[in-house]
């Protein structure tokens, strides 16, 4: 028997304390896209469901002191026609064109997508290559949580039970390109097979420095830092941008399931990463 | 179990409800009789509930009622009627866009918002404007053509 509370803070005290009174019982409910679905397939059956969907706090989109802030509540399509993300980072609009289907994009939110801590989260490689911050708050106070240290296992965060996602904080990159490429099992609607983010900042075609991130290769959305630091440096070519993603593969552990194989997946992997330098380089449009 | 007033305002037109707070948008609507918006996944993967919320698409079993409260919400029923039916859904009807109908109404109100918000489409903005609604008869090129049609006639309101 299916036995929820609703409730709708008026403000982010409200959100807080209610937040801190029921810990993990108090379910955050923004776009719902993943909230709705477990309450429908009877995974979750209780609780109170905190809408946090028009809450005026975790709205707006800013740029403030070099860093792009976006409010928790903001859903995929308005950051997409923002127009400070269109002038100050065009890499994460054309990036969210890929995320979910338009009509899923309408609800959901970029706090939403990674507060679960799902590796196939198709926000989290782009976070990650951006140097993202989460800022939690609760009745205590705010932290600030580098997105490096945010995931923690599968389905878990840095997040405590007490604490909300209020923003998200996006230094404003300076220079460089990014891309982000997904494969599913479908052009719309489907969860990745794989992703693969990239930030790239070249000389020509020297790296000065690369940040690349996967997801659906691991237990979390991971980093590749090891293939980062094969890529620095380096003079690209035809020839070389194959061998070091490929080098990627000895950085991660697909498993194999319904969307597909692990020896599927590291191919992909390093396909999809030559991919993403490549048209980072202007190499393939 | 507590039960919840809800007054939404549906087609223009003032509906109220107690309801529980788990209750969606779509099993509110259905349960009020607005039973052109159509049950398919209840997961957000099909489209097949899509109502217009705010000027948006958006599929109504992804959705609470109890969030809906001062939203402006429409379902196929507001576009037309058998007498006069809206230009979309003339176009659906002289395109064969239609074969068993189930995805019908929200592939209408998905195409309805968005040639509100860009009345001349090319046929790959409206293959991806489509992307959420799922058809498993036509194949899509009809609905593609039918909604092509309608942006280039240009009398689109």
């Amino acid at each position: 028997m299916k036995n929820f509370k609703y409730f709708r803070p008026k403000n982010l005290d409200e959100l807080l304390a209610i937040k801190n009174e029921l810990k993990e019982e108090a379910r955050l409910l923004a776009g719902g896209s993943n909230l709705l679905v477990y309450i429908k397939e009877g995974s979750l059956k209780s609780g109170t469901l905190v809408d946090i969907g028009s809450l005026a706090a975790l709205k707006g989109i800013r740029e403030k002191d070099g860093y792009l802030e976006i409010g928790a509540a903001e859903t995929i399509i308005d950051i997409m026609a923002s127009p400070v993300v269109s002038e100050k980072l065009p890499f994460l609009r054309e990036s969210l064109r890929v995320f979910a289907n338009p009509l899923i994009r309408n609800i959901s939110t970029v706090a939403g997508n990674i507060a679960e801590g799902s590796p196939i989260a198709d926000t989290a490689p782009l976070l990650l290559v951006l140097n993202s911050e989460v800022v939690a708050a609760s009745i205590t106070g705010r932290r600030n949580i580098p997105i490096d240290d945010f995931f923690i296992s599968l389905g878990k965060t840095e997040i405590k039970a007490n604490e909300v996602i209020i923003t998200i904080r996006i230094p404003i990159p300076e220079t460089g390109r990014g891309k982000f490429v997904k494969l599913g099992l479908r052009k719309g609607t489907s969860c990745s097979v794989v992703s693969v983010a990239v930030w790239l900042i070249a000389n020509g075609r020297g790296v000065e420095d690369i940040r690349i991130a996967l997801g659906g290769v691991a237990p979390l959305p991971l980093r590749a830092v090891k293939t980062e630091a094969l890529f620095r440096g380096k003079i690209l070519n035809e020839h070389n941008i194959g061998e070091l993603a490929l080098e990627v593969t000895n950085e991660i552990t697909p498993i194999t399931d319904v969307r597909g194989g692990a020896a599927y997946r590291s191919e992909v992997s390093a396909a999809l990463l030559s991919k993403a330098v490549r048209e980072c380089l202007g190499m393939e449009e | 179990m507590e039960l919840y007033e809800v007054d939404l305002m549906v087609n223009n037109r003032a509906v109220s409800a107690r309801i529980k707070a788990e209750t969606t948008l779509l099993d509110f609507l259905r349960e009020n009789n607005f039973i052109e918006v159509k049950r398919g996944c209840s997961k957000g993967d099909c489209g097949a509930c899509t109502v217009i919320i705010d000027g948006r698409p958006v599929p109504s079993c992804m959705t609470l009622a109890l969030q809906c409260p001062g939203k402006k919400i429409y379902t196929v029923k507001s576009l037309g009627s058998w007498d006069k039916l809206h230009p979309l859904q003339q176009a659906f009807v002289d395109h064969e866009a239609v074969q068993c109908g189930f995805c019908t109404p929200g592939m209408l109100m998905t195409a309805k918002a968005f040639l509100s918000d860009q009345p001349h489409p090319s046929r790959e903005e409206i293959r991806e404007a489509i992307s959420g609604n799922l058809c498993r008869c036509t194949g899509y090129q009809k609905i593609v053509d039918a909604i092509e049609s309608v942006g280039k006639g240009g009398e689109y309101e």
